[in-house]
């Protein structure tokens, strides 16, 4: 079976910086594949690259077993590959709907008539999101009043229903409570269930162990593997992420100071 | 998946039981907003209510404000001003400013009637207005796309790149001119090729003196009431909780009672004497009450009997607001209105109990609020026995300068003010806080409002000299009393609604719009036509212009633009987020230029109907008054930060420029203070506007 994304030592320089380099993973349809890494370790480049926000250095990147160069994030959406931003890309006055369908809203209608289907984009809002198991009151609630992990719900539904088929989600949980990461951990398998390919990205890996098939850890710009869940235990997953021997010589370290 | 099931374990469920029936598409989370909370938290509500009082302002201090000479040129006044605070509001839901929007206006008209002319050492092009006028629309869009443009490539503030697109016009107004006809007055449009044609639809006005209508009356009444009536029909249909099947007993009691409203005008109309108005007017009286309870028979559901207590802080708001009303007529009553006597000699001997009362007061309310903070030290002691000292004797002083400055008519004028709105206030709070939960109660509180103001029309009418408050505000009043008791009748009867019902919710609307476009033709017909008596009483002539339906048709486009379309979104978005809006795939960079382009055109569309009516246009025009589009829009409740905002609510603004601009002089004030007026309308507006925008979010 041929996955729905390879990366094959994917690299980006920005002048004499190396952000990334020798970046080979895959992501399969109806799996999730985490990638984390502390600040700094290159995630963010990562997903830039993949939503054609920038273009790779070198490497080659496969969608679907053909090679492919986003130069804008339209052509990536295009694509069907959805990306979910931290900052979340919404719009807080405006309502659910509204947001829900920004940039692509149904119309009826001949123009100079043509307008939003208002009913329709309503509808479709509230059912999408029902489907997804996100439960809003009232659509045209302005996004502004939903709490953090309602606005990722949004985000994430949205993302689904313009036929996404690769999802990739830029720290959704590091700016919630504990709770609300759950919920958010939630989608991510409903969308995983509708048979996307996620791509989970996080520093916390208590939020990527329950929910990822498969996880890549990065760290200052390099990959250090790709690991299938059964291949590395939670401990080890955590002792990978946190740099390793760095952590363990920072509790000794600690240690003796406290004396 | 068990542990994320863990974790969501409380996550909201929706559905589950208790939905009522007979509504769809609603969700019963939600609590049913009444259709005066809706209104409340829309954008152009302050702007409105501020138009509404500074109307009845100038109306009460002015001769002519209410009538058809008043009216029409401040439509016309509003039009030029309306039709780009509408499109510059666009602009700043958009998140951008146009600085050179003013001088455009005078830029494009120049340019059109340059295009036109044939004559000086250059000659202008010579072209028929058929060319010319799309010619000048093309460089109107260029300006527009310029800036867009500009401002996108550069990421410079649209403030600066559009100020330099200001002084670059300024510049080529005065160069070209000069240049071409050697004068800074461009005129003559008359002259053009076309001009026949284009005239009708640029410059073309309505005398309203020519255009005598003696069915005018009756047709007008007929309007108004009807539209009345549509309304209350969708009052009611937002507020109480339909019956079915419906009872069609009330609907013949309802059309009955119409009936014998219109039967009462009619007597009222047509007879003259004590006798035949006290009757005309126990006709309206009873009618209304039938066609009102005839009405909610006929559609919504009785209610078992409420109880009628009224306890605690409401009885408290009940007698304070019925003796500050008492007060205030009493105060009225008592007061000589003529007197130029100064308090001080009409209190005699009791001014000195007076000056020591409020010293006394003055020095209790800063004794409290200083006695904690002065134990804490010495200096706080000495300070403060310093601070009540002084606003003991500031009190006891203003009292007395108080009493010195204002005449007996002045203190009767502000104590008949204070007493009755404030006591009006103080009821209408009243029944507020009865609300939903005591029907009944709130229906006596409602019943004393009515005869309170029933009170109130009849001694203005006792005590005013001129006909604008003997007739106009006492039929206005005693109206709005016949309204205010038939609804308390009715409310304390029937159920209102707590769930929303969309079906009836749409009724209402439509209901709502047809009685409400029924009113406005009303008010047109009165306006645009006369009367044969009223020509025979020399009523002074009047003019409607075109611009005022190029001003409709704008506001009614650019309203429906930003709520019903995609690019209308797209505006909202852009001036949210503009960087969430790109990400998600928005064309920002687009919207904004054609925004600008928008701004342009509206300049282009101001300056031909500048140039059509005065055949003239100097070099200045339009030069400054960039700020006065941004301040109507900014009064019309548009944030200055962009995102948020309505086109209805700029037009409204414009309205409030343009009173201010006609009332001034009409009142008599040096047109000087306009300025200064405008001043603490753009910031009264501003903080109101602030304030209902954070009740909007919060109520969201």
């Amino acid at each position: 079976m041929t996955s729905l994304i390879d990366l094959d030592n994917v690299g980006k320089f920005y002048g004499n910086i190396i952000a990334l380099k020798g970046v080979t993973t895959h992501v399969n349809a109806g799996e999730v594949t985490c990638v984390l890494g502390d600040n700094g370790a290159g995630k963010s480049t990562f997903i830039k690259i993949l939503a054609g926000v920038h273009q790779r250095d070198e490497g080659d990147i496969e969608l679907e077993g053909r090679p492919v160069n986003f130069e804008s994030p339209r052509e990536a959406l295009d694509n069907g590959i959805a990306t979910v931003y931290q900052d979340l890309a919404m719009v807080p006055l405006m309502s659910v709907w509204r947001n829900f369908f920004l940039g692509s809203e149904p119309t009826k209608g001949v123009w100079p008539f043509r307008r939003v289907d208002i009913d329709k984009a309503k509808a479709i809002a509230k059912d999408e999101m029902g489907k997804m198991g996100i439960d809003i009151r009232d659509t045209d609630q302005s996004v502004g009043t939903l709490s953090g992990g309602e606005r990722q719900s949004v985000a994430i539904a949205r993302a689904v229903y313009f036929g996404a088929k690769v999802l990739i989600l830029d720290e959704p949980t590091s700016a919630l409570g504990v709770k609300q990461s759950g919920v958010v951990l939630k989608y991510i398998i409903a969308a995983r269930d509708r048979g996307l390919g996620v791509i989970f990205i996080t520093h916390n890996p208590h939020h990527a162990y329950p929910v990822g098939d498969r996880f890549m850890i990065l760290n200052r710009g390099h990959s250090m593997g790709n690991f299938a869940k059964d291949d590395l235990p939670r401990d080890e997953l955590i002792r990978m992420m946190a740099g390793g021997a760095e952590l363990e010589a920072l509790a000794h370290e600690l240690e003796s100071t406290e004396r | 998946m068990s542990e994320i099931a863990a974790a969501t374990g409380d996550q909201p469920v929706g559905g589950g039981a208790g939905k009522p029936i007979g509504v769809e598409g609603v969700d019963e989370r939600l609590a049913y907003r009444g259709v005066f909370q809706r209104l409340l938290i829309r954008p152009e509500i302050g702007a409105i209510i501020g138009a509404a009082a500074i109307w009845l302002f100038f109306w009460a201090v002015t001769g002519g404000f209410g009538t058809a000479g008043g009216i029409l040129p401040t439509m016309a006044v509003a039009a030029n001003l309306g039709i780009m605070a509408v499109v510059v509001s666009m602009l700043m839901i958009g998140g951008e400013f146009d600085l050179s929007s003013g001088a455009a206006t005078g830029t494009l008209g120049i340019v059109t009637i340059l295009l036109v002319k044939d004559v000086g050492e250059l000659g202008g092009a010579g072209l028929s207005l058929y060319i010319a006028i799309p010619l000048s629309l093309v460089v109107a869009l260029a300006i527009g796309w310029t800036n867009g443009v500009v401002v996108e490539r550069t990421g410079l503030p649209s403030f600066i790149v559009t100020l330099a697109m200001f002084f670059v016009l300024r510049g080529f107004k005065l160069g070209f001119s000069k240049k071409i006809i050697d004068n800074i007055s461009v005129g003559r449009v008359d002259e053009g090729h076309g001009y026949d044609f284009f005239v009708k639809i640029f410059g073309s006005s309505w005398a309203r003196n020519d255009h005598t209508w003696d069915a005018r009356d009756p047709v007008y009444m007929v309007l108004v009431l009807a539209g009345a009536a549509l309304l209350a029909l969708a009052l009611y249909e937002f507020n109480f909780r339909r019956r079915s099947p419906f009872n069609p007993t009330g609907m013949f009691a309802f059309l009955g009672g119409l009936a014998g409203v219109v039967a009462g005008i009619a007597i009222l109309h047509t007879t003259d004497g004590v006798g035949a108005n006290a009757l005309a007017a126990l006709v309206i009286t009873g009618s209304a009450i039938v066609a009102f309870l005839g009405l909610a028979v006929w559609r919504y559901e009785r209610q078992s009997a409420g109880s009628v207590e009224i306890t605690g802080t409401s009885l408290y708001l009940v007698v304070g607001g019925l003796v500050a009303i008492g007060l205030g007529i009493g105060a009225a009553w008592a007061l000589d209105v003529d007197s130029q006597q100064t308090v001080l000699d009409l209190v005699g001997f009791a001014r000195w109990p007076v000056v020591i009362v409020s010293g006394v007061v003055g020095f209790r309310m800063s004794y409290q609020r200083l006695a904690t903070h002065m134990a804490v030290s010495h200096e706080a002691r000495v300070q403060g026995i310093v601070a009540v000292g002084w606003l003991t004797l500031l009190s006891a002083f203003g009292a007395y300068a108080f009493m010195f400055m204002a005449t007996e008519q002045g203190l009767r004028a502000m104590l008949f003010a204070t007493g009755v709105i404030g006591g009006l206030i103080t009821l209408a709070m009243a029944a507020h806080r009865l609300g939903r939960a005591l029907p009944a109660a709130r229906s006596v509180v409602l019943f004393l409002i009515a005869v309170s103001i029933a009170v109130i029309a009849f001694f203005m009418r006792s005590q005013s000299g001129t006909p604008k408050f003997r007739a106009e505000a006492f039929t206005v009043l005693l109206a709005l009393a016949l309204l205010i008791l038939c609804w308390g009748i009715v409310s304390a009867v029937f159920v209102q609604r707590r769930h929303g019902d969309a079906a009836a919710d749409r009724l209402a609307s439509r209901v709502a719009i047809v009685g409400g476009a029924a009113v406005i033709a009303g008010v047109l017909v009165r306006l645009l036509f006369t009367t044969q008596d009223e020509i025979d009483a020399g009523i002074p002539p009047a003019q409607f212009r075109v611009e005022f339906l190029w001003f409709i048709a704008v506001t009614l486009v650019a309203t429906y633009v930003l709520g019903k379309t995609r690019f209308g979104s797209w505006i909202f978005a852009v001036g949210g987020n503009k960087q969430a809006a790109r990400q998600i795939g928005v064309p920002a960079a687009r919207t904004k230029t054609q925004l600008f382009m928008i701004v342009s055109a509206g300049a282009w569309l101001v300056g031909l109907l500048l140039a059509f009516r005065l055949n003239t246009i100097q070099s200045g025009t339009g030069n400054g008054l960039e700020f006065e589009y941004i301040i109507a829009a900014v009064v019309g409740g548009t944030a200055l930060t962009g995102g948020y905002g309505s086109v209805f609510g700029a037009a409204i603004g414009a309205f409030i420029m343009a009173m201010s601009t006609q009332g001034i002089p009409a009142a008599r004030w040096n047109s000087d203070w306009r300025f200064a007026f405008l001043g603490m309308i753009l910031l009264g507006a501003v903080i109101a506007n602030n304030f209902i925008r954070k009740q909007a979010e919060a109520s969201r």
